[in-house]
């Protein structure tokens, strides 16, 4: 009774006629897209099926009014083989609400982006779930580490896979000639580490503590940080663009997105804990073009940062200290349809210590070549990724073919090499040959 | 004859020499005969002293006021003030008498434009009256009677617009502003008015105060200019002339050594100007300087010539006359040759660094000049002197080295004796010179003030100065306004705009007051309204606006507004009276105003320009500071490179840079200190003193070579034979043309007293370093190219390559500044309306890309495009929205009006989220895959002026259009590789001013591609294209754009352009 009074009311109160044209003046302000891959990649130590992901990423955007657009993409995963994340990865590292649905051990469906646009005369906001890149260098992390990293596949996976998108505010205000930008990131997510006896499971010395072989291990849950206001990472960046130079001066306080391993070590047994750690982290970028040259580059001082140690006397097994780490990168493009960039990063911690499983200089260096053809719709690329210290890195190989409009077909191979103990050397046996088509839809 | 047992002539040059004095009466016919010929072109020199000469043609600025003076008729007036201190000033009939004769005088003048004579004779006073508005002339009844004289009072009192602009405001001083036909007639006009002005009705001993002229304004010191310099030279040329022929005399006390060079400065003279004047290039004020220079200049390769022979005499003095010349030419040529081509390096440095024309010639025939001076002193000199009997002078009865007759020889031995004890001393000194003037550099200024010109005692400097303090201000910055349709400054928002930026103008230091329509509508409101102060603003009624207008002419002339408003009512002239023309002190307002405009005036519905006087001057001035350096370092160079050549060592080459270097340091110095600016006249300083000064050490090093290689003495006693020999003739050399500069001391003209005495400075402290320090640090650092006996001086080799360079860099900038001058006015200009074409202030476009390759496979691509200027910046963004894979992707570039500085550009790509920085020089690169490069694109459809020479083809019908075939050639083969062409081919239509197709050759000449611009349709009364076809012959691929959703009316943010921008995407 009462349930058919409201719908009269309702009624009348709602121009029925109306309906019609507000739902089709909606329609008019969505668009639906939607990008369909499948990659498949044949190992080459053993030459069996590394992987076979189906995926889909559809996009809806609708403009609510001519200043509020809500944007949402999502992610559907079909990983044929399960062998980059075998079964269902734990995901304690994930807040709640950036957590992904399993289905079955196979498919896995993510919420990637959901925001809000808006702007308020020239102050603009993005609220939501999302991703804020900062810094200058290609794929080498000083200030991009706003948001955490999904390691399933290594560094292999395109950057916008790799990513974790966070629930975030982001604000820029101008003034006068420099934009500020705000941002406040609630979202406690962090780094997906590959569960051990996945593909990509980290090995190498570097990031796994060499444990005495006859002593029990034991783990401690996580310490994960779960104030939603205090334990929420805040960041601002100023940037501008003076004299032909676009300068940015960046400063985060957030979370490392890498738990510390605690060891504790007992006569009989060993406990690891891992625990989040905060940091400070001051940085500035900058780039110009001279001639045929673009210069870029990014610097960064971040505090409290953890690196392993075997020092017998570091009670916990790691080492406390600061880190200053740049990146140089410099492009070429003097040679037609040519793209060269060559970067260098080094990264330098101010507390030594003699047990420090690390060096206490890192470098390491890239060099991309990448040329097109066939007015663009060809494009052959060279990516090395070496590490100047171990003496190991990454050889990437493409030829990407637009077949259509709408679709294009890419051939890879990504050869690892150098000594187990390198951070890519460690997947020597990993070496692949991949292919991959993309719809656009 | 007399052959010295056949060892004479015994090498080339002495041959060479020999036959040269054979045929010595054909040389001296042949040099007479060019002499005559070159004298015979003087009269056709023509006189060039208007500021404007100094300006590159094609700066901006400078075409954008010529563009005003058509419209308005405004450019430099002559300002004509009448004075009168009585208490009640001007206004008394004798002052108003006086006007009204001095205007009536000056309308009838030849060069006077009758209509743009702005007195108060000729300007109206507009009242309201029962029925509106009458217009009144200020002198319709003779201001005669004291009632009419206090009427006229009254009406100015009333009349704001006149205070300060016409009358000053405390009433003591009415000006007159005459406008000139033809600037280069100025001073014709000058003469004229400063005659009238003397023949002036002006009562002696009248009861109303004494009247008082002045003549001022930028016509008139332009005017005047001439006049002044011209006197000041005819002075100071013989003067010139006689302290060099005293000097000679002192240096050689023979008829014959002080006779001879004066010809070769005559020669010289005459030749340098007489081809000036042939080949049509004007006599710009600086020029006169040019005369003193090459006076100075001319002797000193006679005097090296003379002190040798002398020398030859003592040596030899059995040998013939002949003989005697002979070995003299023999053995100097080389050093006299080689000083030649550094001191044309210096002169000719200004050249190609220089774009300012009067300073660009007087490099050039400064160079040409010397080379005349070079030939003569080689040739004519030998000849006559072989005709002369043999007879020594006094000063030359020793052997050089040994000399100690002879004051200056004395005194040059003892000089070394002091340099070569004490070498560490000598190089602390020369350390603490170098540190000074360091210091000194910093505290140079760049300023310019024509006025500085004159003395401060001449009458027109103090005209100014009266006028300029009592009236707001002869210096004229204005701001033209435009507006898009008929009538549109009858909009009361528009009028309130102008007064804003009125209210604005008259903040800004300087600024005395303002003048524009707005004043006059200001005038007729309070009018109409019964003259109540309450209504002396703008209307808010645009009806009403139109209506004032009407009814003022009803009574009044049509032209009345000629200089404020355009008959369409649709651009409008505002002008600022500023009272100082400095440099320095208006940059800051002219970059505030340019502020202003950018912020106030750049909507669709009404934009503006700066203009006038002050901003012409801020923009070429500007330059002076980049051009000098670039001077500076051009003929440092070349001076390095040649020395080092020439003694075939690079220390040799750094050697010989240390006295011009420390010398240009001394006048920085001097001019730090001395507060003189680096202004026009001074700007060309360095290169000359150092073209000159280099001499000095080039003398002292090949000196220092010679009698290092003999094998008797200890180091030091050999470098002191140096002094009396070399060192001697250096001194005369530098008394020579350090007085012959020094002589400018004496003249009437500021900037060149400052440009004289810097060059002598710079020419002594080169003297003093070469004397002092060179030997100094030979002795100190023994450095090997000294020492090495063996590597004798190489002429050839060094004489050629620089010979070779001077070549190469002359034929270059004449190419590639003259050429194009001569042979395309008519290709230019049509290039120049191309790009001249309207193209809106923004737009917005849909834009769709279908490239199709030679299968015929396509690919299409969607963007948004959009394009805005900020004042001459044009800035482009390109959002792609379809396909999906590349969705996202956006270009930013920003394109500076100034072509040699590079765009800035921006990717951002959302596979990286990221916007990257791309680089812009590669404007040949195709963009985004389609077959248009993006020089192109960034283009649309225009063309850079700077990157070719131009040349009309002929004519040809493209879909039934004519149109117009222009070729394009790359000025250099820098150009051609960045844009990846050798040869382009326009076909351009003159309706529309836009190329209906454009051929393209690639850089190994073949045939590349073919861009048609299709559906070219007028929106928003724009000649917009909506299809660019573009075929790749090599490829067979093609590109098809087409555009649509054209919209040139809708306001395009400036935050649309914005790096943020390209990340956030379009909504």
């Amino acid at each position: 009774m009462t349930l058919l009074r409201m719908f009269i009311l309702a009624g009348s109160l709602l121009n029925f006629s109306a309906l019609p044209a507000f739902a089709e003046n909606l329609m008019d302000n969505i668009s639906f897209s939607a990008i369909a891959k499948s990659e498949a990649s044949v190992g080459l130590t053993k030459s069996e099926l590394q992987k076979w992901d189906i995926s889909i990423r559809p996009e809806i955007t609708m403009d609510i009014s001519d200043d509020l657009r809500l944007t949402a993409i999502g992610l559907g995963r079909l990983e044929t083989r399960d062998a980059l994340e075998p079964g269902r990865p734990g995901q304690s590292m994930r807040s709640s609400l950036s957590r992904r649905g399993y289905i079955g051990d196979r498919i896995d469906v993510e919420l990637r982006e959901f925001y809000l646009d808006t702007s308020f005369g020239d102050t603009y906001l993005r609220l939501g779930k999302q991703q804020i890149v900062w810094g200058q260098a290609d794929g080498l992390r000083v200030l991009d580490v706003v948001n955490p990293f999904n390691f399933r596949e290594f560094i292999l996976d395109d950057f916008e896979d790799r990513r974790i998108p966070l629930w975030a505010l982001n604000l820029e205000i101008p003034i006068s000639d420099i934009t500020a930008q705000l941002i406040w990131l609630p979202d406690q997510t962090y780094q997906q580490i590959p569960e051990p006896g996945a593909l990509y499971a980290i090995t190498s010395p570097r990031f796994v503590p060499a444990l005495p072989q006859n002593i029990p291990v034991s783990f401690s849950p996580a310490q994960k940080p779960g104030n939603f206001f205090a334990d929420s990472d805040v960041g601002l960046r100023l940037s501008t663009f003076m004299g032909g130079w676009d300068l940015t001066l960046n400063y985060l306080y957030h979370y490392q997105d890498n738990a510390v391993l605690f060891q504790n070590k007992g006569p009989d047994n060993i406990i690891l804990s891992p625990e989040y750690k905060r940091s400070h982290l001051i940085g500035g970028t900058f780039s110009n073009a001279f001639g045929s040259f673009t210069l870029r580059g990014e610097i960064g001082y971040a505090t409290g940062r953890y690196f392993l140690s075997n020092d017998p006397a570091s009670r916990f097994g790691v080492q406390n200290t600061d880190e200053i780490s740049y990146v140089l990168g410099l492009d070429y493009t003097g040679i037609k349809d040519m793209f060269i960039s060559a970067q260098l990063f080094q990264s330098l911690v101010t507390d030594d210590d003699p047990g420090m499983v690390r060096d206490r200089l890192d470098s390491q260096s890239t060099l991309l070549i990448e040329r097109n053809f066939m007015n663009d719709s060809l494009k052959a690329s060279v990516l090395l990724i070496h590490s100047l210290n171990d003496g190991d890195g990454l050889a990437q190989l493409g030829v990407e073919y637009d077949l259509y409009d709408n679709m294009s077909v890419k051939i890879s191979a990504d050869i690892f090499y150098g000594h187990r103990h390198g951070l890519f050397g460690q997947f020597s046996a990993n070496d692949r040959l991949s292919i991959s088509f993309e719809i656009g839809i | 004859m007399t052959q010295n047992k056949g060892i004479f002539p015994s090498t080339p040059a002495q041959s060479f020499f020999w036959s040269m004095v054979n045929y010595r009466w054909p040389i001296i016919i042949v040099s007479l005969i060019l002499l005559a010929v070159s004298a015979s072109f003087l009269p056709k020199l023509v006189k060039d002293t208007t500021s404007d000469a100094f300006i590159n043609p094609d700066e901006p600025s400078l075409i954008y006021r010529h563009k005003i003076q058509d419209l308005f008729g405004l450019s430099d007036p002559i300002v004509i003030e009448i004075e009168n201190e009585n208490e009640k000033g001007i206004y008394n009939p004798e002052s108003l008498l006086l006007l009204k004769w001095l205007s009536d005088e000056i309308q009838k003048l030849d060069n006077v434009d009758p209509d743009k004579l702005i007195s108060l004779t000729t300007q109206s006073n507009i009242v309201g009256t029962a029925d509106g508005m009458e217009v009144e002339d200020f002198f319709d009844v003779l201001p005669t009677s004291e009632q009419r004289i206090n009427w006229l009072q009254g009406a100015i009192e009333q009349f704001p617009l006149y205070q300060g602009s016409l009358v000053a405001r405390d009433g003591k001083a009415t000006i007159i502003v005459a406008e000139l036909i033809d600037e280069k007639k100025s001073p014709e006009t000058y003469e004229t008015i400063m005659e009238l002005v003397k023949n002036a009705p002006i009562e002696k001993n009248s009861i109303h105060g004494k009247n008082q002229i002045h003549v001022a304004g930028v016509g008139a010191v332009s005017g005047y200019m001439a006049t002044y310099i011209g006197n000041d030279t005819k002075r100071l040329n013989p003067l010139a002339g006689l302290i060099i022929t005293i000097i000679l005399f002192l240096a050689f006390f023979t008829p014959r050594a002080t006779i001879l060079p004066n010809l070769i400065v005559l020669a010289t003279v005459a030749g340098t100007f007489g081809f000036m004047a042939a080949v049509g290039v004007s006599f710009f004020v600086i020029t006169n300087g040019l005369i003193v220079c090459l006076i100075g200049i001319a002797v000193a390769d006679s005097l090296h010539i003379f002190s040798q022979y002398y020398e030859e005499i003592t040596a030899r003095p059995d040998a013939s006359q002949k003989e005697l010349v002979v070995r003299a030419m023999a053995s100097m040529w080389r050093p006299v040759t080689l000083t030649t081509l550094t001191t044309m390096a210096g002169f000719f440095s200004l050249w190609p660094t220089n774009d300012m024309p009067p300073i660009q010639y007087f490099g050039l025939f400064g160079a040409i000049g010397v080379f005349i001076a070079w030939a003569y002193s080689l040739s004519f000199l030998p000849a006559i002197l072989s005709l002369l009997p043999k007879r020594p002078s006094r000063f030359f009865s020793t052997p050089a080295r040994h000399k100690t007759h002879g004051r200056t020889a004395r005194m040059m031995k003892y000089l070394g004796q002091r340099v070569l004890n004490n070498p560490k001393k000598i190089l602390v000194a020369g350390s603490l010179v170098i540190l000074l003037g360091a210091y000194g550099s910093s505290k140079v200024v760049v300023e310019e003030m024509r006025i500085e010109n004159f003395k401060h005692s001449d009458p027109l400097y103090k005209a100014d100065k009266s006028i300029n303090a009592r009236m707001d201000g002869t210096y004229y910055l204005d701001v033209m306004i435009e507006t898009p349709e008929v009538e549109d400054l009858y909009k009361a928002e528009n009028l309130q705009k102008i007064e804003a930026l009125q209210t604005f103008l008259e903040t800004q230091p300087g600024v005395g007051g303002t003048t524009s329509i707005v004043d006059y509508i200001k005038q007729m409101h309070r009018a109409v309204n019964e003259n109540d102060p309450d209504f002396y603003n703008i209307p808010q009624d645009d009806l009403l606006i139109a209506q004032l207008f009407l009814l003022y002419s009803a009574s009044g002339e049509p032209t009345d507004f000629e200089e404020e408003i355009d008959s369409d009512r649709q651009l409008a002239l505002v002008r600022a009276n500023m009272n100082r023309s400095s440099f320095i002190k208006n940059r800051g307002v002219v970059r505030d105003v340019e502020d202003y405009l950018k912020t106030h005036f750049n909507s669709p519905e009404i934009t503006a320009t700066l203009t006038g006087r002050v901003n012409v001057d801020y923009h070429w001035i500007k330059g002076i500071k980049e051009s000098h350096l670039a001077s500076v370092l051009v003929a440092f160079l070349a001076v390095i490179s040649m020395a080092a050549l020439l003694f075939r060592s690079l220390w040799a080459g750094f050697f010989a840079a240390i006295p011009v270097g420390m010398s240009i340091l001394v006048i920085y110095t001097v001019m730090g200190f001395g507060d003189i600016w680096l202004g026009v006249g001074t700007s060309m300083f360095a290169s000359i003193a150092i073209g000159l000064g280099v001499d000095f050490a080039i003398h002292t090093i090949d000196s220092m070579k010679k009698y290092l290689s003999e094998k008797s003495g200890s180091m030091q006693e050999r470098l002191l034979y140096l002094y009396p020999s070399t060192g001697r003739a250096l001194f005369f050399n530098f008394a020579a043309i350090s007085m012959g500069f020094g002589v400018l001391l004496t003249s009437d003209v500021p900037p060149l007293i400052r440009f004289g005495g810097l060059v002598a400075i710079a020419i002594s402290t080169s003297f003093i370093a070469s004397m002092t320090i060179l030997p100094a640090l030979a002795l100190i650092l023994k450095p090997a190219f000294l020492l090495n006996t063996s590597a004798k001086m190489r002429l050839k080799p060094a004489a050629i390559s620089a010979s070779l360079l001077l070549i190469a860099v002359g034929l270059f900038t004449f190419y590639s500044n003259k050429a194009n001058a001569q042979n395309l006015p008519e290709a230019s200009q049509v290039i120049k309306n191309v790009i001249a074409r309207e193209e809106g202030e923004f737009v917005s476009r849909k834009m769709t890309l279908q490239l199709t390759d030679r299968r015929g496979k396509v690919r299409t691509q969607e963007t948004k495009a959009f394009r805005r200027y900020f004042g001459k910046e044009k800035r482009t963004v390109i959002f792609y929205t379809a396909p999906r894979n590349i969705r996202g992707t956006a270009f930013l570039t920003y394109d500076y009006p100034d072509v040699n500085v590079d765009d800035d550009q921006w990717l951002y790509m959302p596979a990286l989220r990221k916007v990257r920085r791309i680089s812009a020089s590669d404007r040949g690169d195709y963009f985004l895959g389609t077959d248009l490069s993006y020089e192109e694109v960034k283009k649309e459809s225009k063309v850079e002026f700077s990157d070719y020479h131009f040349k009309s083809l002929g004519t040809e019908e493209i879909d039934g259009f004519k149109t117009i075939q222009v070729e394009g050639l790359p000025v250099n083969d820098k150009i051609s590789k960045e844009l990846g062409y050798s040869r382009v081919v326009w076909s351009i239509d003159p309706e529309i001013w836009m190329a209906r197709k454009i051929d393209f050759w690639d850089r190994n000449g073949n045939f590349l591609k073919t861009v048609t611009n299709m559906d070219i349709k007028k929106i928003d009364n724009i000649w917009s294209v909506q299809k660019i076809k573009a075929v790749n012959h090599k490829t067979g691929h093609q590109s098809l754009l087409s555009f649509s959703a054209i919209d040139y009316k809708k306001t395009v943010k400036p935050s649309m352009f914005e790096q943020r921008m390209l990340k956030r995407g379009l909504k």
